[in-house]
């Protein structure tokens, strides 16, 4: 293979020998390089910490940040945790039912309005959270629903499903027709073609997709702190920031909430990237 | 099959529904709850806050709630703040959207060569871009912290600085330093963008210029631009748009100080509804980003529409 092209010139051999190690190097470093410094802050104890002059590795390792970041009553990291996972699970459940349900609808069906009903899922991917915070709030209070997951989990709906929508409709479409044409020839209707032949072909994609929705809604930071006033009712975003606003900033069980809130996210992305990497640059790759 | 004697077929009743019509309805039960839900979250906020936007709305005192007409933007025209955080939003989106995108650009060239343990590699440099704001936010002021930081320590010890800095409270820096950590958060966007869209190109295109003689820079500049160019645009377009929108990343380093050195519009608007409680000030705020927003995305389909044309 090598022998049938020309020779490769000085430049060539010079990007893909030294150029592209010490820049790669350099990405990887520069990458990872904030994440380890937390995670070795994480590990010091206060002293360590706080040492001058600045010590970068921890002598005597310790996990107390972590426990007490874990059970502060002040800021219960726990209750964080849990919210988040309860707030994100059913976001991610529901927005998956219900853009699965709509995907399908508009890769299937001709109706009027439908390229109409198609820009709007895709604009409204563009328009700043900051817009519905005012209205939002106001439309929750009135329905005496601050300091309820519910308000969160639907405020989420605002940002997981006009994507999720989007990211169905292409796998639907990719799907052969056919299929279902034959399945529902032998007698299935629309809702069982859809359970027992579509879904299982489109999977891989509906999970990353769901996966997707639960690690956006994980981010998810200005409806938590403008939903919620309780302390037990915020989530790890929210109660980071609430950790923060806490008399002086203690670096060491906030560095232990930080990588805490960071792993979850990662093991997903670290299981998934491929799918979720493949999902997002496939329109813009058509496009 | 053995044919099996089958009853000739009676004229079946017509349906009271067209087949035609059960489709459409369908169809349309399947989108009612996502519809549903872009109503009750999206929608009918928006107006929300169109209406709100003309009314004297703040939450703590709502015996002065009345209909002002335009009288929020009026104010907001006369808001010298206002005008500062548009100015500093340009900043804030310019400098973080050509940094990530040159930055972006060689990682994808870096990460679209074969090597081993190309994998594992790609992954951790990606890592940036799926962890929460917040926690962006936090990692960075650590690191930027006066006394403690790691920064700090490292310029002095490479001779480069001689007193420590405030980076996030001093008025010079703090722009510089909250785009930085944009910076770094966003390059794994356009890496992954432009990685895909390197992997479409044909590797015949390169072997033939190869042959040719072309060197490595015309190859780039005649292979590999011109047939990125939709997707540079694309990603560009939408890193810019959400960029302007993305208010959690200052709000938690900053909150828009030191004296608004980082107020950027979405933080200001934040900052309104959120500390102010000013609900018709920020709505009008807000619909003022909204018609940005759409002014440029009306820009770049025009754009794009050119794009498609040439290519």
């Amino acid at each position: 293979m090598m022998r049938r092209r020309a020779p490769a010139d000085l430049a060539d051999r010079l990007l893909r020998g030294p150029v592209l190690w010490s820049g790669l190097a350099t990405l990887t470093a520069f990458a990872l390089g904030p994440f380890i410094w937390m995670l070795l802050t994480s590990l010091k104890s206060r002293e360590e910490l706080y040492a001058t002059p600045l010590q970068y590795l921890p002598q005597h390792p310790t996990f107390e940040n972590y426990v007490d970041a874990w059970t502060s009553p002040v800021t219960p990291f726990s209750r964080f945790f849990l919210n988040s996972l309860w707030v994100c699970s059913v976001t991610m459940v529901a927005t998956t039912a219900v853009s699965v349900l709509a995907g399908y609808a508009i890769a299937r069906f001709r109706f009027a309005g439908r390229d109409a009903l198609l820009l709007i899922f895709l604009a409204t991917q563009m328009f700043p959270s900051v817009l519905l915070i005012a209205p939002l709030l106001t439309q929750w209070r009135a329905l005496g629903l601050i300091d309820t997951y519910q308000a969160l989990i639907y405020s989420n709906f605002s940002f997981t499903v006009p994507f999720t929508v989007w990211m169905m409709v292409g796998y639907f479409s990719s799907i052969p027709r056919d299929l279902e044409e034959s399945a529902m020839i032998d007698g299935c209707n629309h809702f069982s073609a859809l359970c027992r032949v579509v879904l299982p072909l489109a999977a891989p994609g509906i999970a990353a997709t769901a996966i997707f929705a639960f690690v956006v809604s994980w981010s998810e930071l200005l409806f938590a702190i403008s939903f919620t006033t309780e302390t037990d009712m915020r989530t790890l975003s929210a109660g980071l920031l609430y950790m923060v606003g806490q008399y002086e900033v203690q670096w060491g069980p906030l560095s232990a909430g930080v990588i805490m809130s960071t792993v979850p996210v990662a093991v997903l992305f670290v299981f998934l990237q491929r799918h979720l990497i493949h999902g997002l640059t496939a329109g813009a790759v058509k496009g | 099959m053995t044919a099996v004697p089958v009853p000739l077929a009676a004229r079946r009743p017509r349906p009271l529904i067209s087949w035609r019509v059960r489709q459409l309805m369908v169809g349309y039960s399947y989108l009612l709850p996502a519809a549903l839900c872009m109503l009750a979250t999206v929608v009918v906020p928006i107006g929300m806050a169109m209406k709100m936007s003309l009314y004297n709305d703040v939450l703590y005192k709502p015996q002065d709630y009345r209909f002002i007409g335009l009288g929020n933007y009026v104010r907001l025209a006369q808001d010298a703040v206002f005008w500062l955080t548009l100015w500093n939003s340009f900043v804030w989106v310019f400098g973080s959207v050509v940094l990530q995108f040159v930055a972006g650009f060689a990682a994808a060239l870096l990460l679209h060569q074969a090597f081993t343990g190309r994998a594992v590699v790609r992954m951790l440099a990606l890592l940036p871009w799926i962890i929460p704001g917040v926690v962006v936010g936090l990692i960075w002021e650590w690191l930027y912290q006066p006394n403690y930081g790691v920064i700090n320590d490292l310029l002095i010890k490479a001779g480069w600085l001689h007193d420590r800095i405030a980076w996030l409270s001093s008025p010079d820096l703090a722009m510089a330093a909250v785009v930085f950590t944009n910076v770094w958060r966003g390059i794994p966007f356009f890496a992954i963008m432009l990685l895909a869209g390197l992997q479409a190109i044909p590797g015949e295109l390169y072997e033939a210029a190869h042959v040719d003689g072309a060197g490595v820079l015309a190859r780039f500049r005649h292979i590999t631009l011109p047939l990125l160019r939709p997707i540079i645009v694309v990603a560009t377009a939408t890193r810019i748009i959400w960029t302007f929108n993305y208010a959690d990343l200052i709000f938690v380093m900053t909150s828009g100080g030191p004296a608004n050195a980082t107020q950027i519009t979405s933080t200001y608007t934040l900052l309104q509804a959120y500390a102010n409680l000013d609900f018709g000030y920020a709505a009008a705020l807000s619909v003022v980003l909204l018609l940005v927003m759409l002014a440029f995305t009306a820009a770049y389909l025009r754009l794009t529409r050119g794009v498609e044309e040439v290519g």
